[in-house]
Protein backbone atom coordinates (compact mmCIF):
# COMPACT_ATOMS: atom_id res chain seq x y z
CA UNK A 1 0.00 0.00 0.00
CA UNK A 2 1.36 3.39 -0.92
CA UNK A 3 1.15 6.05 1.71
CA UNK A 4 3.17 8.44 -0.42
CA UNK A 5 0.11 10.56 -1.05
CA UNK A 6 -0.38 11.27 2.62
CA UNK A 7 3.24 11.25 3.75
CA UNK A 8 4.93 14.55 4.23
CA UNK A 9 8.23 12.88 5.04
CA UNK A 10 8.15 14.59 8.38
CA UNK A 11 11.72 14.51 9.75
CA UNK A 12 10.80 13.53 13.31
CA UNK A 13 8.75 10.65 11.98
CA UNK A 14 11.63 9.51 9.75
CA UNK A 15 13.99 9.64 12.71
CA UNK A 16 11.61 7.53 14.73
CA UNK A 17 11.58 4.89 12.01
CA UNK A 18 15.39 4.93 12.07
CA UNK A 19 15.38 4.47 15.83
CA UNK A 20 12.83 1.65 15.56
CA UNK A 21 15.02 -0.13 13.03
CA UNK A 22 18.21 0.45 14.98
CA UNK A 23 16.62 -0.91 18.13
CA UNK A 24 15.08 -3.89 16.36
CA UNK A 25 18.34 -4.72 14.59
CA UNK A 26 20.55 -3.79 17.52
CA UNK A 27 22.65 -1.87 15.08
CA UNK A 28 24.84 1.20 14.74
CA UNK A 29 25.21 4.06 12.19
CA UNK A 30 22.30 6.05 13.63
CA UNK A 31 23.92 9.53 13.62
CA UNK A 32 25.04 9.36 9.98
CA UNK A 33 21.46 8.48 9.04
CA UNK A 34 20.09 11.33 11.15
CA UNK A 35 22.34 13.88 9.43
CA UNK A 36 20.69 13.29 6.02
CA UNK A 37 17.07 13.07 7.15
CA UNK A 38 16.03 16.56 6.03
CA UNK A 39 17.93 16.20 2.76
CA UNK A 40 16.12 12.97 1.92
CA UNK A 41 12.79 14.32 3.15
CA UNK A 42 12.97 17.31 0.79
CA UNK A 43 14.20 15.22 -2.13
CA UNK A 44 11.38 12.70 -1.75
CA UNK A 45 8.73 15.30 -1.02
CA UNK A 46 9.56 17.82 -3.71
CA UNK A 47 11.97 16.54 -6.33
CA UNK A 48 12.36 12.82 -6.91
CA UNK A 49 10.00 11.59 -9.60
CA UNK A 50 8.89 7.96 -9.46
CA UNK A 51 6.10 7.54 -12.06
CA UNK A 52 3.40 5.35 -10.58
CA UNK A 53 5.32 5.36 -7.29
CA UNK A 54 7.41 2.62 -8.89
CA UNK A 55 11.01 2.54 -7.63
CA UNK A 56 11.98 0.69 -10.83
CA UNK A 57 10.18 2.99 -13.30
CA UNK A 58 12.57 3.48 -16.24
CA UNK A 59 11.83 7.21 -16.37
CA UNK A 60 12.51 7.79 -12.67
CA UNK A 61 15.03 10.17 -11.20
CA UNK A 62 17.95 8.45 -9.52
CA UNK A 63 18.82 8.83 -5.87
CA UNK A 64 22.28 7.37 -5.46
CA UNK A 65 23.16 6.91 -1.83
CA UNK A 66 26.92 6.75 -2.22
CA UNK A 67 27.13 7.24 1.52
CA UNK A 68 25.80 3.75 2.18
CA UNK A 69 26.18 4.03 5.93
CA UNK A 70 23.18 6.35 6.07
CA UNK A 71 20.90 3.76 4.51
CA UNK A 72 18.42 3.69 7.40
CA UNK A 73 17.34 7.22 6.45
CA UNK A 74 16.46 5.96 2.98
CA UNK A 75 14.68 2.91 4.45
CA UNK A 76 12.60 5.33 6.52
CA UNK A 77 11.64 7.19 3.33
CA UNK A 78 10.94 3.91 1.51
CA UNK A 79 8.62 3.01 4.37
CA UNK A 80 6.80 6.31 3.90
CA UNK A 81 6.48 5.55 0.21
CA UNK A 82 5.07 2.12 0.93
CA UNK A 83 7.98 0.29 -0.71
CA UNK A 84 8.74 -1.56 2.49
CA UNK A 85 6.37 -2.41 5.33
CA UNK A 86 6.23 -2.50 9.09
CA UNK A 87 7.46 -6.08 8.98
CA UNK A 88 10.76 -5.00 7.41
CA UNK A 89 11.15 -2.20 9.96
CA UNK A 90 10.45 -4.43 12.93
CA UNK A 91 12.42 -7.32 11.48
CA UNK A 92 15.55 -5.33 10.62
CA UNK A 93 18.58 -7.65 10.62
CA UNK A 94 16.45 -10.68 11.42
CA UNK A 95 17.61 -13.86 9.70
CA UNK A 96 16.78 -13.75 6.00
CA UNK A 97 16.21 -9.99 5.97
CA UNK A 98 16.63 -8.19 2.63
CA UNK A 99 17.42 -4.88 4.29
CA UNK A 100 21.11 -4.75 5.05
CA UNK A 101 23.25 -2.42 7.08
CA UNK A 102 24.62 -0.81 3.93
CA UNK A 103 23.07 -0.18 0.50
CA UNK A 104 22.36 -3.23 -1.64
CA UNK A 105 20.97 -2.28 -5.03
CA UNK A 106 19.08 -5.54 -5.38
CA UNK A 107 16.49 -3.95 -3.11
CA UNK A 108 14.12 -1.76 -5.11
CA UNK A 109 14.58 1.81 -3.96
CA UNK A 110 18.35 1.56 -3.61
CA UNK A 111 20.13 2.37 -6.85
CA UNK A 112 23.67 1.25 -6.04
CA UNK A 113 25.55 -1.13 -3.83
CA UNK A 114 27.56 1.09 -1.55
CA UNK A 115 29.25 1.10 1.79
CA UNK A 116 32.69 0.84 0.35
CA UNK A 117 33.12 4.56 -0.11
CA UNK A 118 33.61 6.49 -3.32
CA UNK A 119 31.67 4.08 -5.53
CA UNK A 120 28.18 5.54 -5.86
CA UNK A 121 29.40 8.91 -7.04
CA UNK A 122 30.92 7.42 -10.20
CA UNK A 123 27.90 5.21 -10.85
CA UNK A 124 25.80 8.35 -10.56
CA UNK A 125 28.06 10.14 -13.03
CA UNK A 126 27.61 7.19 -15.40
CA UNK A 127 23.82 7.35 -15.03
CA UNK A 128 23.93 11.09 -15.69
CA UNK A 129 26.16 10.59 -18.70
CA UNK A 130 23.69 8.03 -20.08
CA UNK A 131 20.84 10.51 -19.57
CA UNK A 132 22.99 13.20 -21.24
CA UNK A 133 23.61 10.97 -24.30
CA UNK A 134 19.94 10.08 -24.57
CA UNK A 135 18.94 13.71 -23.98
CA UNK A 136 16.45 12.70 -21.33
CA UNK A 137 15.27 14.98 -18.54
CA UNK A 138 15.84 12.67 -15.58
CA UNK A 139 17.92 13.92 -12.70
CA UNK A 140 20.62 12.14 -10.73
CA UNK A 141 21.29 12.98 -7.09
CA UNK A 142 24.38 11.49 -5.47
CA UNK A 143 24.59 11.81 -1.71
CA UNK A 144 28.12 11.53 -0.38
CA UNK A 145 29.58 11.95 3.06
CA UNK A 146 32.35 14.44 3.74
CA UNK A 147 34.59 11.63 4.99
CA UNK A 148 33.89 9.88 1.70
CA UNK A 149 35.53 12.80 -0.11
CA UNK A 150 38.86 11.33 1.00
CA UNK A 151 38.39 8.82 -1.82
CA UNK A 152 40.22 9.71 -5.03
CA UNK A 153 37.52 8.17 -7.23
CA UNK A 154 35.18 11.01 -6.23
CA UNK A 155 37.50 13.55 -7.77
CA UNK A 156 38.02 11.46 -10.89
CA UNK A 157 34.25 11.50 -11.32
CA UNK A 158 34.05 15.22 -10.57
CA UNK A 159 36.52 15.94 -13.37
CA UNK A 160 34.48 13.84 -15.79
CA UNK A 161 31.11 15.30 -14.81
CA UNK A 162 32.38 18.85 -15.22
CA UNK A 163 34.28 18.17 -18.43
CA UNK A 164 31.15 16.73 -20.05
CA UNK A 165 28.81 19.37 -18.62
CA UNK A 166 26.52 16.85 -16.92
CA UNK A 167 23.90 19.39 -15.93
CA UNK A 168 21.51 16.68 -14.70
CA UNK A 169 23.92 15.52 -12.03
CA UNK A 170 23.82 16.91 -8.51
CA UNK A 171 26.11 15.85 -5.70
CA UNK A 172 24.90 16.59 -2.19
CA UNK A 173 27.66 16.47 0.39
CA UNK A 174 26.54 15.60 3.90
CA UNK A 175 29.15 17.71 5.64
CA UNK A 176 28.63 16.53 9.20
CA UNK A 177 32.30 17.02 10.02
CA UNK A 178 32.99 13.48 11.17
CA UNK A 179 34.35 10.29 9.72
CA UNK A 180 34.98 6.89 11.26
CA UNK A 181 37.95 7.79 13.45
CA UNK A 182 37.27 11.41 14.25
CA UNK A 183 36.65 14.90 12.95
CA UNK A 184 37.31 15.32 9.23
CA UNK A 185 39.46 18.34 10.02
CA UNK A 186 41.71 16.19 12.17
CA UNK A 187 41.86 13.12 9.94
CA UNK A 188 42.32 14.69 6.50
CA UNK A 189 41.35 18.31 6.29
CA UNK A 190 39.12 18.94 3.27
CA UNK A 191 39.25 22.73 3.36
CA UNK A 192 36.31 24.33 1.60
CA UNK A 193 34.27 21.63 -0.10
CA UNK A 194 32.22 24.20 -2.00
CA UNK A 195 35.36 25.82 -3.37
CA UNK A 196 36.77 22.45 -4.32
CA UNK A 197 33.71 21.47 -6.36
CA UNK A 198 33.48 24.98 -7.82
CA UNK A 199 37.10 24.77 -8.90
CA UNK A 200 36.31 21.51 -10.70
CA UNK A 201 33.58 23.30 -12.65
CA UNK A 202 30.50 22.51 -10.56
CA UNK A 203 27.92 25.12 -9.76
CA UNK A 204 28.18 24.89 -5.99
CA UNK A 205 26.56 26.33 -2.90
CA UNK A 206 26.61 25.73 0.84
CA UNK A 207 23.46 25.53 2.94
CA UNK A 208 22.16 24.44 6.32
CA UNK A 209 21.43 20.77 5.70
CA UNK A 210 18.68 20.67 8.32
CA UNK A 211 16.75 23.69 7.02
CA UNK A 212 14.16 22.13 4.74
CA UNK A 213 13.22 25.43 3.11
CA UNK A 214 16.88 26.23 2.41
CA UNK A 215 17.40 22.76 0.93
CA UNK A 216 14.36 23.09 -1.29
CA UNK A 217 15.33 26.54 -2.49
CA UNK A 218 18.92 25.55 -3.18
CA UNK A 219 17.99 22.50 -5.23
CA UNK A 220 15.36 24.44 -7.18
CA UNK A 221 17.78 27.30 -7.78
CA UNK A 222 20.53 25.04 -9.07
CA UNK A 223 18.21 23.14 -11.42
CA UNK A 224 16.89 26.45 -12.72
CA UNK A 225 20.37 27.65 -13.54
CA UNK A 226 21.13 28.04 -17.25
CA UNK A 227 24.72 26.89 -16.72
CA UNK A 228 25.53 23.58 -18.40
CA UNK A 229 27.47 22.25 -15.46
CA UNK A 230 26.97 19.65 -12.75
CA UNK A 231 25.67 20.91 -9.40
CA UNK A 232 27.02 20.57 -5.88
CA UNK A 233 25.29 21.29 -2.62
CA UNK A 234 27.38 21.29 0.51
CA UNK A 235 24.93 20.63 3.32
CA UNK A 236 26.26 21.63 6.70
CA UNK A 237 24.77 19.03 9.01
CA UNK A 238 25.06 17.68 12.52
CA UNK A 239 25.89 14.04 12.96
CA UNK A 240 23.15 12.65 15.17
CA UNK A 241 20.89 15.69 14.60
CA UNK A 242 17.76 15.65 16.71
CA UNK A 243 19.03 13.72 19.71
CA UNK A 244 21.29 15.90 21.86
CA UNK A 245 23.25 13.06 23.44
CA UNK A 246 24.15 11.78 19.98
CA UNK A 247 24.90 15.09 18.32
CA UNK A 248 28.56 15.56 17.54
CA UNK A 249 29.45 12.50 19.61
CA UNK A 250 31.32 10.17 17.30
CA UNK A 251 31.02 7.29 19.76
CA UNK A 252 27.43 7.00 18.63
CA UNK A 253 28.67 5.99 15.17
CA UNK A 254 29.45 2.68 16.85
CA UNK A 255 26.92 2.56 19.68
CA UNK A 256 23.77 0.45 19.83
CA UNK A 257 20.55 1.54 21.45
CA UNK A 258 19.34 0.15 24.72
CA UNK A 259 15.72 0.33 25.82
CA UNK A 260 16.72 3.33 27.91
CA UNK A 261 18.61 5.29 25.23
CA UNK A 262 15.85 4.48 22.74
CA UNK A 263 13.25 5.96 25.10
CA UNK A 264 15.41 9.02 25.76
CA UNK A 265 15.99 9.52 22.03
CA UNK A 266 12.28 9.29 21.31
CA UNK A 267 11.61 11.76 24.06
CA UNK A 268 14.29 14.11 22.73
CA UNK A 269 12.57 14.07 19.37
CA UNK A 270 9.32 15.01 21.09
CA UNK A 271 7.73 11.88 19.73
CA UNK A 272 6.29 10.15 22.72
CA UNK A 273 2.84 10.60 21.29
CA UNK A 274 3.65 9.37 17.75
CA UNK B 1 44.25 -10.37 -33.56
CA UNK B 2 44.20 -6.66 -32.76
CA UNK B 3 42.62 -5.88 -36.13
CA UNK B 4 39.93 -8.44 -35.33
CA UNK B 5 39.46 -6.81 -31.95
CA UNK B 6 38.97 -3.39 -33.51
CA UNK B 7 36.73 -4.77 -36.28
CA UNK B 8 34.57 -6.71 -33.80
CA UNK B 9 34.07 -3.64 -31.65
CA UNK B 10 33.17 -1.46 -34.62
CA UNK B 11 30.79 -4.11 -35.90
CA UNK B 12 29.03 -4.50 -32.56
CA UNK B 13 28.79 -0.74 -32.07
CA UNK B 14 27.45 -0.08 -35.56
CA UNK B 15 24.82 -2.78 -35.13
CA UNK B 16 23.80 -1.75 -31.63
CA UNK B 17 23.95 1.89 -30.66
CA UNK B 18 23.71 0.97 -27.00
CA UNK B 19 27.32 -0.25 -27.23
CA UNK B 20 29.72 2.31 -25.82
CA UNK B 21 33.48 2.03 -25.54
CA UNK B 22 35.20 3.50 -22.51
CA UNK B 23 38.94 3.77 -22.35
CA UNK B 24 41.20 5.03 -19.63
CA UNK B 25 43.24 7.08 -22.09
CA UNK B 26 44.72 3.95 -23.65
CA UNK B 27 44.60 2.34 -27.10
CA UNK B 28 46.13 5.14 -29.14
CA UNK B 29 45.86 3.85 -32.75
CA UNK B 30 43.75 0.85 -31.86
CA UNK B 31 40.51 2.80 -31.86
CA UNK B 32 41.01 4.91 -35.00
CA UNK B 33 38.30 3.00 -36.87
CA UNK B 34 35.96 3.07 -33.89
CA UNK B 35 36.45 6.79 -33.37
CA UNK B 36 35.82 7.62 -37.01
CA UNK B 37 32.78 5.35 -37.44
CA UNK B 38 31.20 5.43 -33.99
CA UNK B 39 32.44 8.72 -32.59
CA UNK B 40 29.45 9.29 -30.33
CA UNK B 41 29.92 5.88 -28.73
CA UNK B 42 33.56 6.50 -27.83
CA UNK B 43 34.33 7.82 -24.34
CA UNK B 44 37.84 8.60 -23.20
CA UNK B 45 37.31 8.64 -19.44
CA UNK B 46 40.81 9.95 -18.84
CA UNK B 47 43.48 8.44 -16.64
CA UNK B 48 40.83 7.68 -14.05
CA UNK B 49 40.08 3.97 -14.11
CA UNK B 50 38.09 3.74 -10.89
CA UNK B 51 35.62 6.34 -12.06
CA UNK B 52 35.54 4.75 -15.52
CA UNK B 53 34.33 1.42 -14.12
CA UNK B 54 31.80 3.07 -11.83
CA UNK B 55 30.49 5.06 -14.78
CA UNK B 56 30.27 1.92 -16.87
CA UNK B 57 27.99 0.50 -14.18
CA UNK B 58 25.87 3.65 -14.33
CA UNK B 59 25.72 3.52 -18.11
CA UNK B 60 24.70 -0.15 -17.98
CA UNK B 61 21.94 0.78 -15.54
CA UNK B 62 20.84 3.49 -17.96
CA UNK B 63 20.46 0.88 -20.73
CA UNK B 64 23.85 0.96 -22.45
CA UNK B 65 26.21 -1.92 -23.16
CA UNK B 66 29.61 -0.67 -22.05
CA UNK B 67 32.91 -2.18 -23.18
CA UNK B 68 35.65 -0.97 -20.86
CA UNK B 69 39.16 -1.04 -22.28
CA UNK B 70 42.43 -0.83 -20.43
CA UNK B 71 45.74 -2.55 -19.98
CA UNK B 72 45.15 -5.67 -17.94
CA UNK B 73 47.53 -4.32 -15.30
CA UNK B 74 44.87 -1.64 -14.66
CA UNK B 75 41.65 -3.23 -15.89
CA UNK B 76 40.97 -5.43 -13.97
CA UNK B 77 43.77 -5.19 -11.39
CA UNK B 78 43.59 -1.53 -10.39
CA UNK B 79 39.78 -1.51 -10.40
CA UNK B 80 39.04 -4.89 -8.95
CA UNK B 81 36.75 -3.56 -6.24
CA UNK B 82 34.74 -1.46 -8.69
CA UNK B 83 34.32 -4.53 -10.89
CA UNK B 84 33.20 -6.59 -7.93
CA UNK B 85 30.85 -4.11 -6.33
CA UNK B 86 29.60 -1.76 -9.04
CA UNK B 87 29.27 -4.31 -11.84
CA UNK B 88 29.50 -8.00 -10.89
CA UNK B 89 27.41 -7.76 -7.74
CA UNK B 90 24.46 -6.56 -9.77
CA UNK B 91 25.23 -8.73 -12.80
CA UNK B 92 25.41 -5.74 -15.15
CA UNK B 93 26.31 -6.37 -18.80
CA UNK B 94 29.72 -4.71 -18.85
CA UNK B 95 32.61 -6.22 -20.82
CA UNK B 96 36.10 -5.53 -19.52
CA UNK B 97 38.83 -5.73 -22.14
CA UNK B 98 42.23 -6.20 -20.53
CA UNK B 99 44.94 -5.73 -23.14
CA UNK B 100 48.63 -6.54 -22.97
CA UNK B 101 48.21 -9.33 -20.41
CA UNK B 102 51.21 -11.35 -19.32
CA UNK B 103 54.56 -10.01 -20.46
CA UNK B 104 53.51 -8.04 -23.54
CA UNK B 105 55.06 -4.90 -22.01
CA UNK B 106 58.29 -6.76 -21.49
CA UNK B 107 60.50 -3.70 -21.34
CA UNK B 108 58.34 -1.64 -18.99
CA UNK B 109 58.50 -3.76 -15.89
CA UNK B 110 55.97 -4.97 -13.37
CA UNK B 111 53.66 -1.94 -13.40
CA UNK B 112 52.51 -2.85 -16.92
CA UNK B 113 52.64 -6.63 -16.63
CA UNK B 114 49.69 -8.69 -15.44
CA UNK B 115 50.10 -12.29 -14.38
CA UNK B 116 47.49 -12.36 -11.62
CA UNK B 117 44.43 -11.09 -13.48
CA UNK B 118 42.81 -14.46 -14.19
CA UNK B 119 43.14 -15.53 -10.56
CA UNK B 120 41.64 -12.26 -9.32
CA UNK B 121 38.73 -12.21 -11.75
CA UNK B 122 37.90 -15.90 -11.50
CA UNK B 123 37.17 -15.42 -7.81
CA UNK B 124 34.65 -12.64 -8.41
CA UNK B 125 31.12 -14.04 -8.39
CA UNK B 126 29.06 -13.69 -11.58
CA UNK B 127 32.05 -12.49 -13.62
CA UNK B 128 32.90 -14.55 -16.71
CA UNK B 129 36.55 -14.82 -17.78
CA UNK B 130 37.70 -15.32 -21.38
CA UNK B 131 41.22 -15.69 -22.71
CA UNK B 132 41.42 -16.08 -26.50
CA UNK B 133 44.49 -17.46 -28.28
CA UNK B 134 44.08 -16.16 -31.82
CA UNK B 135 41.80 -14.00 -33.89
CA UNK B 136 39.25 -16.80 -34.41
CA UNK B 137 38.87 -17.25 -30.67
CA UNK B 138 38.86 -13.49 -30.09
CA UNK B 139 36.04 -13.06 -32.56
CA UNK B 140 34.04 -15.79 -30.84
CA UNK B 141 34.77 -14.37 -27.39
CA UNK B 142 33.75 -10.84 -28.39
CA UNK B 143 30.44 -12.00 -29.83
CA UNK B 144 29.78 -14.27 -26.86
CA UNK B 145 30.64 -11.48 -24.41
CA UNK B 146 28.16 -9.21 -26.19
CA UNK B 147 25.44 -11.89 -26.22
CA UNK B 148 25.82 -12.98 -22.61
CA UNK B 149 24.16 -10.01 -20.85
CA UNK B 150 26.43 -10.41 -17.84
CA UNK B 151 29.81 -9.09 -16.76
CA UNK B 152 32.78 -10.48 -18.66
CA UNK B 153 36.53 -10.04 -18.37
CA UNK B 154 38.19 -10.65 -21.72
CA UNK B 155 41.93 -11.04 -21.44
CA UNK B 156 44.11 -10.22 -24.42
CA UNK B 157 47.73 -11.26 -24.29
CA UNK B 158 50.45 -11.37 -26.93
CA UNK B 159 48.53 -10.83 -30.14
CA UNK B 160 50.96 -11.83 -32.88
CA UNK B 161 51.79 -15.42 -32.07
CA UNK B 162 49.99 -16.76 -35.14
CA UNK B 163 46.78 -18.70 -35.59
CA UNK B 164 45.96 -21.92 -33.81
CA UNK B 165 42.69 -22.46 -35.66
CA UNK B 166 42.08 -22.51 -39.39
CA UNK B 167 38.46 -21.43 -39.59
CA UNK B 168 35.74 -19.54 -37.75
CA UNK B 169 34.66 -21.27 -34.57
CA UNK B 170 31.21 -22.20 -33.42
CA UNK B 171 30.30 -22.53 -29.80
CA UNK B 172 28.54 -25.86 -29.29
CA UNK B 173 28.33 -25.68 -25.52
CA UNK B 174 29.05 -22.78 -23.18
CA UNK B 175 32.58 -22.85 -21.84
CA UNK B 176 33.76 -25.15 -24.59
CA UNK B 177 37.41 -26.20 -24.93
CA UNK B 178 38.71 -26.60 -28.47
CA UNK B 179 40.99 -29.43 -29.57
CA UNK B 180 43.71 -27.83 -31.66
CA UNK B 181 45.86 -30.91 -32.14
CA UNK B 182 44.73 -34.55 -32.03
CA UNK B 183 46.75 -37.08 -30.05
CA UNK B 184 46.45 -40.57 -28.64
CA UNK B 185 43.64 -41.40 -26.29
CA UNK B 186 45.01 -42.16 -22.85
CA UNK B 187 48.12 -40.12 -23.55
CA UNK B 188 49.27 -36.76 -22.38
CA UNK B 189 46.99 -33.73 -22.78
CA UNK B 190 48.34 -30.22 -23.06
CA UNK B 191 45.72 -27.65 -22.11
CA UNK B 192 46.66 -24.07 -22.76
CA UNK B 193 45.10 -20.64 -22.87
CA UNK B 194 45.92 -17.39 -24.64
CA UNK B 195 49.43 -16.87 -25.94
CA UNK B 196 50.70 -20.28 -24.88
CA UNK B 197 48.27 -22.30 -27.01
CA UNK B 198 50.52 -21.76 -30.01
CA UNK B 199 53.52 -22.86 -27.94
CA UNK B 200 51.66 -25.98 -26.82
CA UNK B 201 50.90 -26.95 -30.41
CA UNK B 202 54.52 -26.44 -31.45
CA UNK B 203 55.79 -28.29 -28.41
CA UNK B 204 53.61 -31.32 -29.10
CA UNK B 205 54.69 -31.31 -32.73
CA UNK B 206 58.35 -31.35 -31.93
CA UNK B 207 58.61 -33.31 -28.68
CA UNK B 208 55.36 -35.04 -27.69
CA UNK B 209 53.77 -36.34 -30.88
CA UNK B 210 51.14 -38.41 -29.10
CA UNK B 211 49.92 -35.50 -26.98
CA UNK B 212 46.54 -33.95 -27.54
CA UNK B 213 46.45 -30.16 -27.36
CA UNK B 214 43.43 -28.22 -26.18
CA UNK B 215 42.76 -24.53 -26.11
CA UNK B 216 40.66 -23.11 -23.27
CA UNK B 217 39.41 -19.63 -24.23
CA UNK B 218 36.55 -19.78 -21.75
CA UNK B 219 37.98 -20.05 -18.27
CA UNK B 220 34.78 -19.16 -16.48
CA UNK B 221 32.33 -20.62 -16.88
CA UNK B 222 34.23 -23.54 -18.37
CA UNK B 223 32.40 -26.64 -19.58
CA UNK B 224 33.19 -28.80 -16.56
CA UNK B 225 31.82 -31.96 -18.18
CA UNK B 226 34.12 -31.58 -21.17
CA UNK B 227 37.12 -30.69 -19.01
CA UNK B 228 36.45 -33.76 -16.85
CA UNK B 229 36.17 -35.88 -19.96
CA UNK B 230 39.58 -34.65 -21.08
CA UNK B 231 40.94 -35.72 -17.70
CA UNK B 232 39.29 -39.12 -18.10
CA UNK B 233 40.90 -39.63 -21.49
CA UNK B 234 44.38 -38.54 -20.43
CA UNK B 235 47.10 -40.20 -18.39
CA UNK B 236 48.35 -36.81 -17.24
CA UNK B 237 47.81 -33.14 -17.93
CA UNK B 238 50.06 -30.20 -18.60
CA UNK B 239 48.50 -26.77 -18.36
CA UNK B 240 50.18 -23.78 -19.98
CA UNK B 241 49.44 -20.12 -19.35
CA UNK B 242 51.24 -16.79 -19.36
CA UNK B 243 49.89 -16.22 -15.89
CA UNK B 244 50.63 -17.23 -12.34
CA UNK B 245 50.43 -20.91 -11.54
CA UNK B 246 48.23 -19.82 -8.64
CA UNK B 247 44.59 -19.38 -9.51
CA UNK B 248 44.69 -19.58 -13.29
CA UNK B 249 44.07 -22.34 -15.81
CA UNK B 250 46.34 -24.79 -13.96
CA UNK B 251 44.43 -24.34 -10.75
CA UNK B 252 41.15 -24.60 -12.61
CA UNK B 253 42.05 -27.93 -14.22
CA UNK B 254 43.37 -29.22 -10.91
CA UNK B 255 40.07 -28.32 -9.28
CA UNK B 256 38.11 -30.15 -11.96
CA UNK B 257 40.41 -33.15 -12.13
CA UNK B 258 40.54 -33.72 -8.42
CA UNK B 259 36.75 -33.96 -8.20
CA UNK B 260 36.26 -36.00 -11.38
CA UNK B 261 39.18 -38.02 -12.74
CA UNK B 262 42.27 -37.29 -10.62
CA UNK B 263 45.34 -37.09 -12.82
CA UNK B 264 48.90 -35.86 -12.34
CA UNK B 265 49.05 -32.25 -13.50
CA UNK B 266 52.04 -30.11 -14.38
CA UNK B 267 51.10 -26.44 -14.12
CA UNK B 268 53.33 -24.47 -16.47
CA UNK B 269 53.08 -20.77 -15.76
CA UNK B 270 54.59 -17.91 -13.85
CA UNK B 271 56.03 -18.89 -10.49
CA UNK B 272 55.47 -16.77 -7.38
CA UNK B 273 57.67 -13.94 -8.59
CA UNK B 274 57.75 -10.69 -10.53
CA UNK B 275 59.99 -10.03 -13.51
CA UNK B 276 63.53 -9.36 -12.42
CA UNK B 277 64.95 -7.88 -15.61
CA UNK B 278 63.65 -6.46 -18.85
CA UNK B 279 64.16 -7.12 -22.53
CA UNK B 280 62.24 -8.47 -25.48
CA UNK B 281 59.02 -10.45 -24.99
CA UNK B 282 60.96 -13.61 -25.85
CA UNK B 283 63.59 -12.69 -23.29
CA UNK B 284 60.96 -12.32 -20.56
CA UNK B 285 59.49 -15.71 -21.45
CA UNK B 286 62.93 -17.22 -20.95
CA UNK B 287 63.33 -15.44 -17.61
CA UNK B 288 60.06 -17.01 -16.47
CA UNK B 289 60.72 -20.41 -18.02
CA UNK B 290 57.90 -20.03 -20.50
CA UNK B 291 59.83 -20.28 -23.76
CA UNK B 292 59.36 -23.50 -25.66
CA UNK B 293 62.73 -24.99 -24.68
CA UNK B 294 62.18 -24.36 -20.97
CA UNK B 295 58.68 -25.76 -21.14
CA UNK B 296 59.92 -28.85 -22.97
CA UNK B 297 62.43 -29.46 -20.18
CA UNK B 298 59.70 -29.08 -17.57
CA UNK B 299 57.37 -31.46 -19.35
CA UNK B 300 60.11 -34.05 -19.93
CA UNK B 301 61.01 -33.89 -16.26
CA UNK B 302 57.35 -34.32 -15.35
CA UNK B 303 56.80 -37.33 -17.62
CA UNK B 304 60.07 -38.90 -16.48
CA UNK B 305 58.98 -38.60 -12.86
CA UNK B 306 55.63 -40.12 -13.68
CA UNK B 307 57.22 -43.05 -15.49
CA UNK B 308 59.56 -43.59 -12.57
CA UNK B 309 56.66 -43.53 -10.14
CA UNK B 310 54.65 -45.85 -12.41
CA UNK B 311 57.41 -48.40 -12.52
CA UNK B 312 57.78 -48.26 -8.73
CA UNK B 313 54.08 -48.88 -8.17
CA UNK B 314 52.89 -50.50 -11.35
CA UNK B 315 50.02 -52.05 -9.47
CA UNK B 316 48.44 -48.66 -8.85
CA UNK B 317 45.27 -48.45 -10.90
CA UNK B 318 45.09 -45.85 -13.58
CA UNK B 319 48.77 -45.00 -13.68
CA UNK B 320 50.17 -47.71 -15.93
CA UNK B 321 49.79 -45.66 -19.06
CA UNK B 322 51.77 -44.84 -22.10
CA UNK B 323 53.33 -41.44 -21.72
CA UNK B 324 54.24 -39.61 -24.85
CA UNK B 325 57.86 -39.92 -25.87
Amino acid sequence: MSIDAVSSFEPARLRKTILDMALAGSTVHIPCAFSIVELLAVLHRSFLRYPGNDPEAPERDYLVLSKGHGVMAQYACMYEKGWIGQQEINGYFSDGSKLKGLCDSRLSGLEVTSGSLGHGFSVGVGLAFGIHIKTRSQKVYAIVGDGELNEGAIWEGALFAAHHGLAHFMVIVDENGYQAMGATKEVLNLGSVEEKFASFGFEAMTIDGHDERAIEMAIAKLWASPRRSPKAIVAKTIKGKGVPFMEGNNKWHYTRLSADTYARAIEALGLTKL
Amino acid sequence: MRTTFSDSLVQLACRDHRVVLLTGDHGYALFDAFRSRCASQYINAGVAEQNMVGMAAGLARAGFKPFVYGLSAFVPIRVLEQIKLDVAHDNLPVVFLGDGAGFVYSTLGTSHQATEDIACTRAIAQLAVFSPADHFELSLCMQHAYDLQRPVYLRMGKADRGEVHTAQLKLNVPGQLFRVRPGSEGGLSLIATGSLVKTAVELAGRAFPDATVWSAPFLKPICVAQAAQICAQSCALVTLEEHSIHGGLGSLMAEISTTSYPRPILRVGVQDRFSELCGSYEYLLVEHGLDIDSIERQVRGFTARLERDCSRSSSMPGTAVELAS
